[in-house]
């Protein structure tokens, strides 16, 4: 009885699932056909053109607010839209907006020729009185933009002539055509697009000279970039760009390997894991970027163990940085010689790194008077050798890196304690100097070493504080100080080794890894490389083979 | 019974202040300054003590938070839930429903799929007790219960999209878009109903009522189906009800993992970047929808079941 009540209704289910079944199937088949019709047509467009010319990018989250005067959108879609008076390239600055530019025997006056005939996708002109007129909207909220050193420096910005523009400081200051060249907020908007004169709060439309124009922006699904037919370079020769957003690694992924996604790009987009996956196959390419940023740890030198010089560069030698390099990251991050990478503008400086070596580093630490006490940690005076590593708990990474190292200085006689924090509470104890050792990671690319250096000289980050027990801080600082209104690049040049040999043989910083950009993309898309900013995705440069 | 009513709509409204007033103090716990936090995520690269003191007064950050607390309650009262801290130009009511529609369309599918699912093979595996059928079941209902939503997501994904080339992998928009992210969450309801429809039926099995529909000769059919079942789903259709808002929340993790633009999406991204109010707003959201929809339950219980109408009276 209780049989047969089965089944009936598994039979019931069974017909129920394949009759739905068939109508899906027959749906899917007109939906199929339909697709592949279109298929079709965009084969023979394919092959009626030269090749494919639609690019889909995956970001992990939403485009947001792209007003280029403010901070909250994405950069590398800013970068699509918007352009500033001048490039950074590898070379050094190249013209963009503007065409030329004058300093003047001072530095304190740049007149820059604007570009003629380039126009904003919505038909105005960019001429000097619309650069101006965004410089002013940039002013009238100066104190947001004050990171930027030549914001505190600036006298005024005039535009004589349609052609002309005019930046006047209060003292020369070498990285200004650096900080014009960022991303933001030094980017140019349509004046009729700005809210009365104003972008402070808001803008009414995304329209600026660049590459490609907005189309379309679902929030957080999708943004769609279609090419600037008005733009006044070379056109890219990929015309459409669709941006899906996609929050999770893993997903992010898959979507690449079954097709929907082209590129995935960024420093933590894709883990090391994926790299290695993708680095053999025929499908996919792989391409790393030169390094972007140090990840580093820095010294308290205002400790009363740390304070030695001796025995920071004793660390300095009990640090293996090739196998935090293979066993943490994969060989994904190189190790890190010195604070910043050669490639760094103005780095290059022929320093001689910290080799790996514990009989040095021992021999170092026996020779300021630790010696290995008892719990094999090593003591000077009663003293023992116990330092602190303060790490973001967030980071996962740092996590895994401050316990190979709490091992290995371990096996030297130094006992090392290590504490996570939260994010915030980390970083408050950075400012504050309230640590022994710390995890940190440069500024990067464009900002470093300038910028970087220059907040050496202020109570922002932790380097301030950790600097503290230099005997020759007040000299390192005038140097950084000089650096920044030098107008002769050969004695700048100079200074920069003078600042970068000191920092590092007073071995303040650990140099751990170099992070980098990293990029996998189907294999038939070329032109993938990387730009020296670091969060911007040079798609101009891509195109399909 | 009308009484009662209004009884409880009266006693859900403390219940709430409640819910807010903790979600505000927990919030408020979290050692990070909201205004620090906000200018990182709009990638400033220095942040200076002005910024932070601009964007602590542009937020309202300034005053002691009671007060905070209660301009919160005042504005919510005219449905006015603030701007979201990352993004000033949103606000959080537009986020919230902007996002709103495709985790109600997400939840309902899964409930859908939980329910047609949980139903017949609940109901067999109590039929059927300790047949190979029920054993196989009690299995699957293990290792499903066991498994984290995340992980089984990207299974499917891997098996489904990759290696069968059936659906997307993620986003949205379409019926195909649905079916991952909606069977993913309905996995873990799945076997939960499954289990206490079953235990349900055995319990009621073993009544008075049944032996004396067995002695009247009723067809065994009937007894399962009009009787057993029909006695069993008391308990189960209030356990559903409450699901539904259990399934709104429990989108959190499926959300991230297939892009679906929803709630989950939306709050993961706001305790990220410590998004106070979009947080509180959620969090307050997801307390209105559990306690109406366990005060709904309860009255349509009462009038289902007449015993618990005569207690209530």
């Amino acid at each position: 009885m209780k049989k047969r009540l089965l089944y009936t209704c598994l039979a019931g289910v069974i017909s129920a699932a394949l009759l739905s079944g068939c109508q899906k199937q027959a749906g899917q088949e007109a939906a199929a056909t339909v697709k592949d019709q279109a298929n079709t047509e965009a084969a023979t467009k394919v092959s009626e053109g030269s090749s494919k010319d639609e690019l889909v990018f995956v970001n992990f989250r939403d485009i947001r607010d792209l007003n280029p005067h403010l901070y909250a959108g994405e950069m590398y879609a800013q970068e699509m839209l918007y352009e500033t008076l001048v490039n950074i390239t590898p070379e050094g600055y190249a013209p963009c907006l503007a065409e030329s530019w004058n300093i003047s025997e001072d530095g304190k006056t740049y007149t820059f020729k604007i570009r003629k005939g380039v126009t904003f996708s919505d038909g105005e002109v960019c001429d000097a009185n619309a650069i101006k007129a965004n410089f002013d909207a940039i002013i009238e909220n100066k104190e947001r933009h004050t990171w930027l050193e030549m914001m505190n420096l600036l006298v005024g910005v005039s535009a004589p002539d349609a052609e002309t523009f005019v930046i006047e400081l209060s003292q020369p200051y070498y990285p200004m055509l650096t900080e014009l060249g960022v991303t933001r907020p030094f980017a140019m908007i349509s004046p009729k697009a700005m809210k009365n004169g104003s972008t402070k709060d808001d803008v009414e439309s995304y329209i600026g000279t660049g590459p490609y124009v907005l189309k379309e922006s679902v929030t957080d699904e999708y943004a769609v970039f279609e090419v600037n037919e008005n733009y006044w370079g070379e056109k890219p020769k990929v015309k459409k760009i669709t941006v899906k957003v996609i929050p999770d690694n893993q997903t992010r992924v898959l979507a690449l390997e079954k097709g929907e996604v082209d590129l995935i790009y960024g420093k933590n987009m894709i883990d090391a894991d994926a790299v290695n996956k993708y680095k053999e196959s025929d499908k996919f390419s792989v391409s790393l970027s030169d390094a972007t940023s140090t990840r580093q740890i820095v010294i308290n030198t205002t400790n009363d163990i740390l304070k030695d010089k001796t025995v920071r560069q004793a660390i300095q030698h009990a640090t293996n940085r090739q196998a935090i390099s293979d066993g943490i990251f994969y060989g994904l991050e190189k190790p890190a010689d010195t604070l910043y990478s050669n490639t760094v503008p103005y780095c290059n400086v022929g320093l001689t790194p910290y080799e790996f070596s514990e009989d040095k580093a021992s021999k170092m630490l026996e020779e300021s008077g630790w010696v290995m006490g008892s719990q094999n940690v090593r003591e000077k005076d009663g003293t023992p050798l116990k330092l602190t590593l303060l790490y973001n708990s967030d980071s996962v990474t740092e996590k895994t890196i401050a316990e190979y190292l709490q091992s290995e200085y371990g096996k030297l006689g130094i006992g090392l304690e290590i504490k996570g924090e939260e994010e915030q509470s980390y970083r408050d104890n950075m400012k504050a100097g309230n640590f022994d050792m710390v995890f940190n990671i440069c500024w990067g690319l464009p900002y470093d070493p300038q910028s970087s250096l220059a907040g050496m000289r202020q109570r922002v980050y932790g380097d301030y504080a950790a600097q503290q027990g230099l005997a020759d801080k007040a000299e390192i600082d005038k140097a950084i100080t000089e650096i920044m209104v030098s107008t002769d690049k050969e004695k700048r040049q100079e200074l920069y080794r003078f600042v970068l040999t000191r920092l590092h043989e007073d071995a303040v910083y650990i140099p751990l890894t170099y992070e980098c950009n990293k990029a996998i993309y189907r294999s038939d898309l070329k032109g993938v490389g990387f730009t020296q900013t670091q969060y911007e995705v040079p798609f101009a440069q891509m195109y399909f083979e | 019974m009308k009484s009662y009513i209004v009884k409880r709509i009266l006693s859900a409204i403390p219940l709430l202040l409640m819910i807010s007033f903790l979600c505000f103090v927990f919030i408020n716990m979290i050692p990070s300054d909201p205004a620090e936090v906000a200018l990182r995520v709009r990638q400033t690269p220095v942040i200076t003590e002005d910024a932070i003191l601009q964007v602590r007064e542009e937020l309202g950050l300034n005053d002691p938070y009671l007060v905070r607390y209660l301009r919160w309650v005042g504005n919510c009262l005219k449905l006015d839930f603030g701007v979201s801290y990352t993004n000033p130009s949103r606000t959080v009511l537009g986020e919230i429903s902007r996002c709103f529609p495709a985790t109600f369309v997400l939840a309902m599918s899964s409930l859908v799929i939980v329910i047609v699912l949980s139903l017949p093979i609940g109901f067999f595996c109590a039929v059927y007790k300790d047949s190979l059928f029920d054993r196989i079941v009690r299995g699957i209902v293990f290792m499903t219960t066991a498994m984290p939503a995340y992980w089984v997501g990207l299974l499917l994904i891997w098996l489904i999209s990759i290696k069968w080339d059936l659906l997307p992998t993620s986003g949205s928009g379409t019926i195909k878009h649905l079916i991952l992210p909606s069977l993913t969450v309905a996995l873990t309801y799945i076997s939960t109903y499954i289990r206490l429809i079953r235990n349900n039926m055995l319990e009621n099995m073993k009544e008075d009522y049944v032996l004396y529909a067995n002695v009247r000769g009723l067809k065994q059919s009937t007894i399962l189906v009009r009787h057993i079942l029909k006695n069993s789903l008391h308990t189960c259709i209030v356990a559903i009800g409450m699901s539904v808002p259990q399934l709104m929340a429990g989108t959190i993790v499926v959300e991230n993992v297939f892009a679906w633009p929803g709630l989950g999406k939306l709050c993961i991204a706001s305790i990220f970047n410590r998004d106070y109010p979009v947080i509180q707003t959620y969090v307050l959201l997801i307390g209105t929808l559990l306690v109406v929809f366990n005060l709904l339950f309860d009255i349509i219980q009462s009038i289902a079941d007449p015993r618990l109408r005569r207690e209530v009276s």
